[in-house]
């Protein structure tokens, strides 16, 4: 790897922080933005330490392209790390960042696989196209009534050939996203109903008539499959893979565990090594047809029955990426999977093999935020008097927030989303990774007021509560 | 005193001459101011006898240097004497040249546009002690003699749509119509309703009105004069003047004058000879019928003989067209023969101009025949002889095939295959009956539909290439640079990367909508399906039929830029298999503005679409309005295509426009502006002056979005304001539920 390289951090908070630990590590320089809100935010202080006053950039947005591309060529960077949220995700901000003039290196997937895989339907056919399960139902849009209808029908004779009671169907807007234009179907015989309303709202909403019907899948874990590749994109290695399933309402994940089965200690209903073992193959499988060369994740959804469906793909690092690196040790050394990406991202080659990855333990990770999750998880606003934590060596903690104190408290800017910390745990077994998990949370004092001279409030009961049945389904 | 009273009124001539030569002919001039002065000093102390000998020298010498300035006018002096308060009125020719009128659509200051005056009015004729009335409508500009509330005939939109609705008015009574054009324009207020909307409506009522319409020339200002004059017979003035602009106008443009700055007096002359604006100039071209012989220096209210001469042309001119649209044959060429005769009177004579259902038919015809035919021999096409033959042939092929397939087979079709459909069904439940007993012999029930796992789970077959991109991405998207949309202050819209913006957007702001100008080729290239584009008319070019200096190398320049031959491209394409004829009008070819070449292909393709019954669609991708340089060969544009879209409609086609850019002046108000399904592409401007000439002209600022299409939607100008990117789908769901019955896949 070329150690002239200069990275552009366009991101805050935990991830900012990260990046500049894997950079230092790698003994690359850096630069690093911040807003007006962010402005005692500890990604700032840790650049001013590690990078120098020079390093830093204050901008107006995160979001603002045209602003982060001119600090680029301003500072001297060459290349990108876009962290996870804001341009992680965006095709067109990669494609930007290759394609200019001053081109730089973006550290993630290039922009066609990010497009491809972007793109559910594209990846839903990408996985038939090679065998990989998909929730069954159209893999395109359709236009058709008729042939809808038939869709339809054939997907509800086909639930109650597999024994499920109370079939249901899934009637979504092709063109949409984030939940809108999608609704259930229980009974087939209200389906024109239901598909007429949701073609005209698609109609009227994305301009394009097509529907996608598929299987509603209840009762399921959320599973994840850690997956990295160099510049080649050939031989692409997975991290084991992560349970997501506890999550708050709105579907946003707050604890996550590795590996995602844990069949030495809990007896499930179905083969989980195998499944473990076949969704973690169909990812690499994958990966390798479409030539997939960063880090990435393969999101799966797997039935009480074990039956495994590829959701969809995440091209980028995600928030979780701690809990994979904690049970896992490549040639017997422990792995940071930012410094990794950041490492191949520059054209260095992986070096290693699936063979030298070895798994051990089991590793939680707690997403610590200030919410109220008696209120349907809304955000708590205010000052953060004092965060402290117990060191122990099974505990890693990733975070943003300054070391607070009641004369100088931090404020959790309301700006962004209010992620305060990531702790990680790792355990020889479940039963260990528990009891150090609750050990964790009972020793960490997170306190603070808001305007009201109200307590913090945040979600770590809520973590507590759900530590003891955390890989059950 | 009489003397001092004939004295005055040669002082006022002396004036008039004065007021239509400024700064020239001095020494004419000042013979005639010396000899006035000499006869006021001389008169007071003369007998009777010596002041009548010198009135009658006075009177001499101003008649026969009157005479001597007649000759030398130039084309600036007559648009002098047609814009001089003094010149005939319409009220002065309502009073002298008909028997009895009323106004009608109120009088004076107090009605809805005092610049557009309706009359019924009467014709009184005698034959052999028989007395007859003849009704006819008036309706012209009327300018007044200097009045300011007139607005020097320039008629407001709800002026000319006065007009319209009195023309039908006329229609339903079957009187005549006699138009009286005084306008130095039209009054380019974009209101309720538009200026462009309110004319494009009025030529299109003209195109079909189905009683005779006689019009009568003295200024004809460009789109102001067309709302009333789609005639079968034009007449003119000598001294008047029919121009696409007024000289200035011209000159301003020639000059490239900004902001309101004034063009010199020799420029001025020389545009205004350049234009080609006089009444002998447009009965070369065709474009009038005949031109009324006006008094020396041009006439004015007391030009008594003048009205006698106008009356009897107005008459002549109706009667002949009645007699042309009506009656047998040899009598008619016998009567029209008579009519040729210049000493009969007319008032002596007597015609009636009742038509027949038949009669007025042919009457549109034959005015709709000659509005297309005019400027025909203007156009320059360079097609080679072998190359007119084919196309000749294939047009009559195309008749033949359409005989047989829509007026033999379609007809009948429905009646058909009701029969088939019947026979077929009879059929199947014959079947039924007679097999069941044998199907339940052998146990055979119907067949239940297998629920595969396989259908549902594996990868279908789907052509994705719907979803991928444009077909056609503009130069633009090459450059490296971010460009920020012009409303980012009031939307706070980001700037955008241009290879997103020109390629993936559409030229579409992502934050608020706002459409950045794309080239032409954008629409044309993905708008329709692939490879079906097949351009006809190729050959037409745009040249320089006024032989308007320096004018040669500007189009030969434009053709350079665009690779164009002329500023309107004609071709026949598909949309979802769907084929349809469409014309664009580039904007990029002279800024998009209209003359001959672009008038004739334009024409040609709506004939074409209506032969084969195809769908016509234009998209306006910007135009200026009608090409000044071409003079009246590009004010003719105008009514000839209107008549051609009128046509096309009638014969049951589906005639849609696109706005897109800026689309002002003739076009939009007359053959653009008269199609009943109009849309325009978001961030469009549409109008019938742009914001300069409004200033002009009428003094008035315009707020920037005067002419925003949403205005114009709001105006009911246009029916729609589409997305760029949805322009397809639109067209095409415009293909399947607009139009007539007439279109082949109907």
């Amino acid at each position: 790897m070329n150690r002239k390289h200069k990275v552009l951090i366009a991101n805050r908070g935990e991830i900012a922080v990260r990046i500049m630990q894997a950079c230092k590590k790698l003994g690359l320089e850096f630069v690093s933005v911040y807003t007006a809100e962010d402005v005692s935010s500890g990604h700032v202080a840790l650049a001013r330490e590690l990078g120098g006053e020079k390093s830093l950039y204050r901008i107006s947005s995160y979001h603002d392209a045209n602003e982060l591309l001119c600090i680029a060529d301003e500072a001297g960077a060459t290349a990108v790390h876009p962290g996870y949220g804001f341009f992680a995700e965006d095709f067109r901000f990669a494609r930007r960042v290759t394609e200019r003039e001053r081109s730089l290196v973006f550290i993630g997937p290039s922009w066609r696989v990010i497009r491809d895989l972007g793109d559910k339907i594209n990846t839903k056919r990408l996985a038939r196209s090679i065998g990989v399960p998909t929730v069954p139902g159209s893999d395109r849009p359709i236009y058709d009534e008729l042939e809808a209808e038939k869709v339809a029908r054939t997907l509800f004779e086909y639930q109650l050939q597999q024994g499920i009671a109370r079939p249901l169907v899934l009637v979504k807007a092709s063109a949409g996203g984030g939940g809108m234009g999608i609704e259930e179907v229980y009974d087939i015989d209200t389906f024109r109903q239901v598909y007429r309303r949701i073609r005209n709202y698609a109609m009227r909403q994305f301009k394009d008539e097509g529907v996608l019907i598929e299987q509603r899948v209840t009762d399921f874990n959320h599973l994840e499959v850690q997956v990295l590749s160099d510049r080649s994109g050939r031989n692409p290695v997975h991290f084991g893979t992560r349970n997501c399933s506890i999550q708050s309402t709105g579907r946003q994940k707050r604890l996550e565990v590795a590996p995602g089965f844990d069949p030495s200690s809990i007896e499930y209903g179905f083969d989980a090594a195998a499944v473990l073992d076949e969704i973690t193959q169909h990812s690499l499988n994958m990966a390798r047809k479409v030539g997939y060369d960063s880090v990435g994740t393969w999101e799966w959804i797997v039935t009480r029955d074990g039956h495994p469906f590829l959701m969809e793909v995440n091209t980028r690092i995600q928030v979780e990426n701690g809990v994979s690196a904690a049970i896992s040790r490549v040639k017997g050394q422990e792995v940071d999977l930012i410094a990794e990406q950041i490492r191949t991202g520059l054209g260095d080659a992986l070096g290693y093999t699936q063979d030298d990855i070895t798994f051990h333990g089991v590793g939680v990770e707690y997403r610590i935020i200030a919410e109220d999750p008696d209120s349907g998880f809304a955000p708590w606003v205010g000052d953060i008097d004092r965060f402290q934590w117990e060191e122990r060596d099974w505990c890693r903690l990733h975070t943003h927030v300054p070391s607070a104190s009641p004369e100088k408290p931090y404020t959790i800017p309301t700006e962004f989303d209010p992620n305060l910390a990531l702790g990680i745990i790792w355990g020889r077994d479940l039963a260990e990774v528990s009891a150090n998990g609750l050990d964790f949370l009972e020793h960490l004092v997170l306190e603070g007021h808001n305007g009201k001279g109200e307590p913090l409030k945040s979600n770590v009961e809520f973590l507590k509560k759900k530590t003891e049945r955390m890989l059950r389904f | 005193m009489e003397w001092e009273k004939q004295l005055h009124q040669l002082a006022d001539r002396l004036n008039y001459i004065k007021d239509i030569f400024p700064g020239k002919h001095a020494e004419d001039i000042s013979e005639l101011e010396n000899g006035l002065a000499a006869a006021r000093e001389r008169f007071p102390d003369c007998a009777a006898a010596e002041v009548q000998a010198g009135l009658a020298a006075l009177e001499d010498l101003f008649f026969r240097t009157e005479c001597r300035l007649e000759d030398k006018l130039t084309p600036m002096d007559k648009v002098r004497i047609v814009r001089h308060p003094q010149r005939v009125c319409l009220r002065d020719i309502l009073e002298n040249v008909y028997d009895n009128y009323t106004e009608i659509g109120g009088q004076g200051e107090h009605t809805n546009d005092p610049a557009m005056v309706i009359a019924r009015a009467y014709i009184t004729r005698k034959r052999n002690g028989d007395v007859y009335h003849q009704p006819v409508l008036v309706i012209g500009h009327e300018k007044g003699h200097g009045e300011e509330f007139r607005n020097g005939g320039s008629a407001k939109p709800w002026g000319n749509a006065k007009a319209k609705h009195y023309m039908g008015v006329a229609e339903t009574e079957g009187i005549p119509i006699h138009a009286y054009v005084f306008t130095p324009g039209g009054y380019p207020l974009e209101d309720y309703p538009g200026a462009a909307q309110q004319i494009a409506k009025n030529i299109y009522e003209m195109a079909g009105l189905t009683v005779p319409l006689i019009a009568v020339f003295s200024e004809g200002g460009s789109g102001g004069a067309e709302a009333i004059s789609l005639a079968d017979r034009r007449l003119m003035l000598s001294h008047g003047y029919y121009s696409v602009i007024s000289p200035e106008g011209a000159a301003a443009i020639e000059g490239r004058l900004r902001g309101g700055a004034r063009a010199s007096a020799d420029l001025v002359e020389r545009c205004a000879r350049d234009l080609h604006l006089t009444a002998e100039d447009n009965l070369k071209f065709g474009y009038v019928d005949k031109i009324i012989q006006e008094p020396v220096l041009g006439a004015r209210p007391y030009h008594y003989e003048f009205f006698r001469t106008v009356r009897q042309e107005v008459l002549r001119a109706t009667d002949e067209v009645v007699l042309k649209a009506r009656g047998l044959a040899p009598l008619r060429a016998a009567m029209l023969r008579r009519l040729r005769d210049r000493e009969l009177n007319l008032d002596e004579f007597f015609v009636s101009w009742k038509l027949s259902r038949a009669a007025r038919q042919r009457l549109v015809e034959m005015r709709q025949n000659k509005f297309i035919k005019a400027s025909y021999g203007e156009v320059r096409n360079t097609r080679s002889v072998m190359g007119r033959l084919g196309d000749a042939w294939s047009e009559q092929w195309w008749e033949i095939y359409n005989r047989l397939i829509y007026d033999l087979y379609q007809r009948n079709r429905r009646t058909f295959g009701n029969v088939v459909e019947e026979v077929r069904s009879e059929w199947e439940m014959f079947k039924i009956r007679v097999l069941k007993p044998w199907n339940k012999l052998r146990g055979k029930t119907e067949e239940v539909a297998v629920t595969s796992e396989e259908e549902l789970t594996t990868l279908s077959d789907w052509d994705e290439n719907s979803r991928s991109g444009w077909n056609w991405v503009s130069k633009k998207a090459r450059e490296d640079r971010a460009v920020s949309c012009p409303y980012s202050a009031q939307r706070g819209c980001m700037d955008m990367w241009a290879p997103d913006l020109y390629d993936e957007f559409a030229g579409v702001c992502s934050t608020c909508g706002h459409h950045f100008p794309m080239e032409y080729q954008w629409v044309m290239n993905n708008c329709f399906d692939e490879g079906s584009l097949y351009e006809f008319n190729t050959e037409v070019e745009a040249g320089n039929p006024l032989n308007f200096p320096d004018f040669d190398a500007k189009i030969a320049d434009a053709k350079q830029k665009t690779g164009l031959k002329s500023g309107c491209i004609t071709f026949e394409a598909r949309i979802d298999g769907v084929q349809c004829v469409v014309a664009i009008l580039v904007g990029s070819f002279r800024g998009g503005s209209v003359g001959v070449a672009e008038g004739s292909k334009f024409v040609a393709a709506a004939d074409r679409a209506r032969r084969k019954r195809y769908p016509f669609i234009v998209y306006c991708h910007g135009t200026a309005g009608i090409r000044i340089q071409e003079g009246t060969h590009g004010v003719i544009q105008m009514p000839r295509c209107t008549v051609a879209v009128r046509r096309y409609i009638e014969a049951g086609g589906l005639y849609l426009v696109l706005y897109d850019t800026k689309s002002y002046g003739g076009p939009v108000a007359s053959f653009l502006g008269c199609a009943f399904y109009q849309f325009a592409i978001r961030s469009s401007d549409i109008g019938f002056a742009g914001p300069g000439v409004i200033k002009n002209t009428t003094g008035i600022d315009i707020a920037p979005d005067h002419h925003n299409c949403y205005k114009a939607l709001s105006r009911g100008h246009i029916q729609g304001v589409w997305d760029r990117r949805d322009v397809r789908v639109n067209l095409r769901q415009a293909l399947e539920t607009m139009g007539g019955r007439n279109l082949y896949y109907r």
